[in-house]
């Protein structure tokens, strides 16, 4: 839980805040879940342990902050703590390898594989959801949590407990390899490389 | 635009590379004055324009086909839940 001063609510602020601050993102927390476990009841069990523990810690959330970044650094934990123990290997990434390669200059040569915006308009079936769900565990989040939630580096930093730079240059390396994964679904459409 | 109106500088006053740059916008990080930097940039910069338009697809094409909504169940379940492990 978010170390900080504790505040203090009454029964009924707490409800108001749960209701108005915390359940209107429960959509995205849903989303976020489901990513993460690829398992739509698994990500129920895991958004519902998530509202479960915002409730019981409520205290540690700062009025006037971000409510949906503080819900996904529980949910990111409770992943993390209870799920991933229980089910998955820890991720093989070799992160020191993606910041060496992200602080070199071969990062700023053009390797982007080729790919088309015509080929992506036709992929409106769960390419792209595919594509996404293909990647390692840790390079999906930073997508999510850019792409489709909209979070800064400073907001993905906390939620995830890595610094910023690490947050950006995991980004790249996840843009790289979801453009790997589209361009192989490209070439399988019948795209042929320009 | 000349070198002395790029917003691009990093702490230790070197310009920015183009990939640099692009992440930024990519990422939402950029300010409005750099995004609109790196937009006229992409006027003359062939391999920047044609990086910015597939990544800002795949960008919308995650928004469009990536997000979903709860189960309908899901809220009164969370509301029962809290009701009954608080009581």
């Amino acid at each position: 839980m978010e170390e900080g001063e504790r505040q203090s609510y009454t029964e009924a602020e707490k409800q108001e805040t749960f209701e108005k601050e915390f359940l209107p993102h429960i959509h995205a927390m849903y989303n976020f879940g489901y990513r993460l476990t690829l398992d739509r009841d698994d990500a129920k069990d895991l958004v519902q342990d998530t509202y479960f523990k915002s409730y019981r810690f409520i205290e540690s959330f700062q009025r006037g902050t971000n409510a949906k970044a503080w819900l996904f650094r529980i949910l990111k934990n409770s992943f993390i703590n209870d799920y991933r123990k229980k089910t998955k290997e820890p991720s093989k990434v070799d992160y020191q390898e993606v910041e060496q390669y992200y602080n070199s200059d071969d990062v700023n040569r053009q390797i982007t594989p080729d790919l088309r915006v015509d080929s992506l308009k036709d992929m409106i079936g769960d390419e792209i959801s595919n594509a996404l769900n293909a990647l390692d565990v840790d390079f999906r989040t930073v997508i999510i949590l850019c792409d489709l939630e909209g979070f800064k580096y400073e907001e993905m930093a906390k939620i995830l407990d890595i610094p910023i730079g690490t947050v950006r240059s995991r980004l790249h390396r996840a843009r790289q390899l979801l453009k790997e994964k589209l361009s192989e679904y490209a070439k399988s459409m019948g795209y042929k490389n320009t | 635009m000349s070198e002395s109106t790029n917003p691009f500088v990093s702490a230790s006053g070197k310009s920015l590379t183009c990939m640099e740059m692009l992440q930024l916008v990519l990422d939402g990080q950029a300010t409005p004055e750099q995004r609109a930097y790196f937009l006229t940039h992409m006027d003359h910069c062939k391999s920047c324009f044609k990086a910015y338009d597939i990544d800002m697809a795949i960008k919308q094409l995650l928004k469009d086909r990536c997000c979903g909504e709860c189960p309908g169940d899901l809220i009164n379940q969370i509301k029962a839940q809290i009701i009954q492990k608080n009581s």
